[in-house]
């Protein structure tokens, strides 16, 4: 026997209390993981920016089209070290409630531009780049409808139509895309420009933004304006950011979603806080004759603190460490599930290490008024006499 | 001669404040008690009973005089050294046995080891359950227990660490004659056979026959009328 | 009968006195319930808001056309010569003059900056014809004048110039070449329209090079029957690949896309919390009954049954759960009623709306919190309720 074994044994004692309390913390994590992993996935785009990266949208909004000849005359300054185009394709797979996150690019451009974000295949790079109704689909996106290489695939679009009257553009997935770290997602696609311009019905020769790699992180804010400078008082002005502010503004778009989720997170916390806090508090107090016995027999007063709060501790974490349990597994059923909100969705090993050195820190605030009282108590009150 | 006193108290005083009362329980108590004696306190409710064994125990400190035990001034060790010191010299027998609820009758026994380093516990908790006769009943919890049995548990937990002293708080008090009477042949056993000194608080007169001597305590004095030890 | 009202009544009333002795164990059930709610509530009362102001934005009696497929306004095109097939309609309702009531509008984003938190933001711009804002009920000018046709003016609904910066009466705007100057600011009652910016559709035109391309057309029917005749006449012509519904019908299903990911979002968190609060709610009913474990005995030794122990038991949990419930519901009303936010629409802009807690809602937040007082109650009562004399005597 060890003071493992005592620690488990206090916790057995009431068998009923100490499983709700477990539950009650165990909400409360769950809650955590899968909030934070959302927030995260929310605000991941501007995680993942590249901070050499500019991304040059038309001035008036991100949604109003460039003509593609800003693109060739972005290329041409000094400072870019490579550029690509996309245009945002607003896709759909069958019907209109399966979004599908779909732009059209320049194949070998942007398999440049991104080359540090994705990882391809060398044979799937080869066959997007030849085929012109290739596409390629993020992991996220090929798990979610299981797709794979070889599919051929009709993407439709709710806001173009091909010259030929048809909303569905057939493509050939070439290869599966992978993010290089977990803040990328891979929630999307990406099918030819070219096939995509040359068969829609209006919108041709344009384009959606332009991003593009600096030469050097220095030079982004130099050549951003030299960029907006460019095509000042022009009918189609530009605005060039960083991809971290505009992934940022972009995210910013929804609301305050940090803000909601750190309110509810709270809310959970200060719950659990005050019932197994309470409950500690009351499971020590009930305990005091014997604590006096145990420091009779000649416990420290030192080991009686360690062993109440070693009691919380293993509280937190018997009840928290499933509760990352059951986030984990809530965020993968979320991210299968239709909603595209939760497409990027992941526990990643972070969060699990917060939410750990949160149980520690629960653990110990839980435990230490009761431990504290404990450690304090003098054993001929606590013996009495009954 | 060798100086065999195991217990002494030197103007012991003793003081309780009840709301703005001030109770003096003793006033420059004075006891000597020699090692591998078996002394029985009697005394009725609020004589300092309960207090002499706290002060003898180190669970509670005297307001002015000298506690020595064991060669040892008690009254003057700091609160780690005297929770250390207890651990290591005294067993402590209560009236309601205080066993832990969730640890079996091995595990409470084994308790006391734990506040201190050493190796082969389990070995000195099977001689303790020997001592009292419950090697059958080692994996019970005491609510499995009869109170007698609990009792025992509560005996071999107090000299498991082997303690030159043991003190008991009405032993007997929660049990009936017959299983009160097994009791107090353990504590003679321990007392004759493996010469633990104890100090027994009681009121019970049947079972102060078993001690050697009998010290009665009123009003926080002593009458020692038993002189034949 | 009577004799058990009044041992049920001397039970709780001796559960409520002994509710002190475990205060801090209460407040924390309190605590949790009201927090449930609270969340609960924050997210109905959001969702509400925002359902409220597009629902409130559609007509019965005005047709919209969009181009199949396109879920929204921003995504939908519609040329000048279905602009004009569509006039042809039956249904539609004429002026005195005998003109239909037809309203072309183009639907555009530009960027504005958050006042909250200066950031840029989606707002829609509309083209529209002078008419066109006649097809909509509720308008009111309260600053300024209507923009004139052809002109570089807007008219800004007045949610916008709230949000967002730079749209005050008499403000400049640049848009591509163009300056365009606020002339008029509307009232729009409520409605999503006080989240946009109006100018006449042939100067929104020209500015995006959009000329006699518009995005929807809006019909002012003779009464809401006639969108039948109106639908039957637009899927007939091939020429009119448009899907047509009532006004109503298009901002239901945009409100619904959002309100209802709000309340997904917000029940599955409201109820998962609840669980944590249940857990709390069962502790501290169990010590409950564990403290007056003696108090129970002694009175079913006098010949109390087991349904006054029952009941009391349970009247002091739900209690404890109504009071969360209440300071939760009064909570909500405090901190979020009323309060304005915007968010991404379903045609990709900025909605203007407010937090707006109903009487319905507050009493789906009491219901979740009387259900934990309930289930948090009843097991605990019902160990009440059997617990035998002899070991509760005991104590």
């Amino acid at each position: 026997m060890n003071d493992l074994v005592l620690i488990r044994q206090n916790l057995r004692r009431q068998k009923l209390r100490s499983a709700l309390m477990a539950v009650s913390i165990l909400i409360a994590f769950a809650i955590f993981g899968v909030l934070v992993g959302f927030e995260r996935s929310m605000n991941a785009r501007e995680q993942a920016a590249a901070a050499d990266r500019l991304v040059v949208v038309n001035k008036i909004n991100f949604t109003q089209p460039l003509p593609i000849a800003h693109y060739s005359r972005v290329r041409a300054i000094e400072g870019v070290r490579q550029a690509t185009h996309l245009s945002w394709f607003g896709g759909y797979y069958q019907e209109p409630k399966n979004t599908l996150i779909v732009t059209a690019v320049e194949p070998e451009t942007y398999l440049e531009v991104y080359a540090n974000d994705y990882d391809l295949r060398p044979d799937a790079r080869a066959a997007f780049v030849r085929e012109r109704t290739a596409a390629l689909v993020g992991e996220t996106m090929a798990e979610k409808w299981g797709w794979k290489a070889g599919d051929r695939i009709p993407v439709s679009s709710d806001i173009y139509v091909q010259k030929n009257g048809s909303r569905a553009w057939d493509v050939t997935i070439a290869g599966i895309v992978r993010g290089r770290t977990p803040h990328i997602g891979t929630n999307f696609m990406v099918l030819h420009y070219a096939y995509f311009d040359e068969t829609r019905l209006f919108g041709k020769d344009t384009i959606g933004w332009i991003a593009l790699n600096t030469v050097s992180p220095s030079v982004n804010d130099r050549l951003a304006k030299t960029i907006d400078r460019m095509f000042a008082n022009s009918a189609n002005e530009t605005a060039t950011d960083s991809e971290k502010a505009f992934n940022r503004a972009f995210g910013a778009q929804l609301g305050n979603i940090s803000l909601v989720v750190v309110l509810i997170i709270g809310a959970a916390f200060a719950t659990i806080l005050m019932i197994v806090g309470n409950t500690m508090v009351m499971a020590v107090r009930e305990r005091t004759r014997e604590i006096g016995v145990l420091k009779t027999l000649g416990f420290s007063r030192v080991r009686i603190l360690r062993l109440i709060l070693g009691e919380s501790l293993m509280l937190a974490l018997l009840g928290g460490l499933p509760g990352l349990g059951l986030a984990a597994l809530t965020a993968v059923s979320l991210r299968m599930s239709s909603s595209s909100l939760f497409s990027a969705l992941v526990l990643t090993p972070d969060i699990a290490l917060t939410a750990v050195v949160l149980m520690f820190a629960f653990g110990l605030v839980t435990g230490l008024a009761p431990a504290l009282s404990a450690f304090r108590l003098k054993i001929v009150t606590s013996l009495g006499r009954s | 001669m060798p100086d065999n006193t195991l217990v002494r108290l030197i103007d012991v005083c003793k003081r309780f404040n009840k709301g703005s009362e001030t109770i003096t329980i003793f006033d420059r108590l004075e006891l000597s008690i020699p090692a591998g004696d078996f002394v029985a306190v009697m005394g009725p409710s609020g004589s300092g009973k309960t207090t002499l064994l706290n002060l003898l125990g180190g669970i509670d400190r005297a307001d002015s005089g000298e506690i020595h035990i064991g060669g040892i001034r008690v009254d003057a060790l700091s609160e780690s050294a005297l929770t250390r010191w207890r651990g290591a010299h005294v067993g402590f027998i209560f009236q309601f046995y205080n066993l832990m609820p969730m640890l079996t009758a091995a595990q409470n026994i084994e308790l006391p080891l734990l506040t201190r380093p050493g190796k082969d516990r389990r070995r000195h908790v099977e001689t303790a359950l020997k001592v009292v006769e419950l090697a059958d009943r080692k994996k019970h919890y005491p609510r499995e227990m009869s109170g007698g049995q609990q009792q025992r548990v509560a005996i071999a937990r107090a000299i498991v660490s082997n303690p030159d002293l043991l003190l008991c708080d009405e032993p007997t008090g929660d049990l009936d004659r017959a299983t009160a009477d097994e009791i107090l042949s353990v504590l003679r056993l321990l007392n004759r056979d493996l010469g633990k000194t104890i100090v027994m608080v009681t009121h019970d007169a049947a079972a102060a026959r078993h001690a050697r001597r009998t010290l009665h305590l009123d009003k926080g004095r002593f009458i020692e009328r038993d002189l034949a030890a | 009968m009577a004799s058990l009202v009044l041992q049920i009544f001397a039970v709780t009333m001796i559960n409520l006195r002994s509710i002190p002795q475990r205060l801090l164990l209460s407040i924390s059930t309190v605590f949790a319930v009201a927090l449930v709610v609270l969340v609960l509530l924050g997210f109905l009362a959001m969702a509400n808001g925002f359902q409220r102001t597009l629902t409130g934005s559609g007509s019965d009696d005005i047709a919209i056309a969009l181009r199949g497929g396109s879920r929204s306004e921003l995504n939908s095109v519609v040329v000048r010569n279905q602009v004009n097939l569509l006039a042809e309609a039956p249904g539609i309702a004429r002026d005195a003059t005998g003109r239909p009531l037809i309203s072309a509008e183009l639907y555009l984003v530009i960027d504005a900056v958050k006042r909250r938190d200066q950031v840029k933001a989606n707002v829609p711009l509309r083209g529209i014809s002078r008419e066109g804002a006649a097809l909509r009920k509720g308008i009111s000018l309260i600053e300024g004048r209507m923009f004139n046709p052809g002109a570089n003016e807007i008219v800004v609904g007045q949610d916008v110039i709230g949000e967002f910066e730079g749209f005050e009466l008499n403000q400049s705007i640049t848009l591509g070449t163009g300056r365009w100057t606020v002339v008029g600011v509307f009232s729009a009652n409520g409605s999503v329209f006080g989240s946009e910016l109006w100018a006449d559709a042939a100067a929104v035109q020209s500015l995006f090079n959009r000329n006699n391309v518009f995005q929807t057309v809006r019909a002012q029917l003779e009464s809401p029957a006639a969108l039948a005749a109106f639908k039957a006449y637009v899927e007939a012509d091939p020429r009119l690949k448009l899907e047509v519904q009532s006004e109503a019908a298009y901002f239901a299903d945009q409100a619904s896309r959002v309100s209802d990911l709000i309340r997904r979002l917000g029940w599955p968190l409201a109820i998962a919390m609840a669980f944590g609060a249940l857990a709390g709610a069962l502790n501290t009913m169990y010590s409950s009954v564990a403290a007056r474990a003696c108090e129970i005995a002694t009175l079913r030794a006098i010949g109390f049954g087991g349904i006054p122990a029952f009941v009391g038991t349970l009247c002091e949990s739900m209690l404890l759960a109504a009071v969360g419930g209440a300071i939760g519901a009064a909570a909500t009303f405090v901190a979020f009623d009323g309060l304005t936010v915007s968010t991404l629409g379903g045609s990709f802009t900025q909605v203007v709306f407010s937090f707006q807690l109903s009487s319905t809602l507050i009493v789906r937040g009491v219901l979740l919190a009387l259900l934990i007082g309930f289930i948090g109650g009843m097991f605990p009562a019902w160990r009440a309720a059997r617990m035998g004399i002899v070991e509760g005597l005991r104590g």
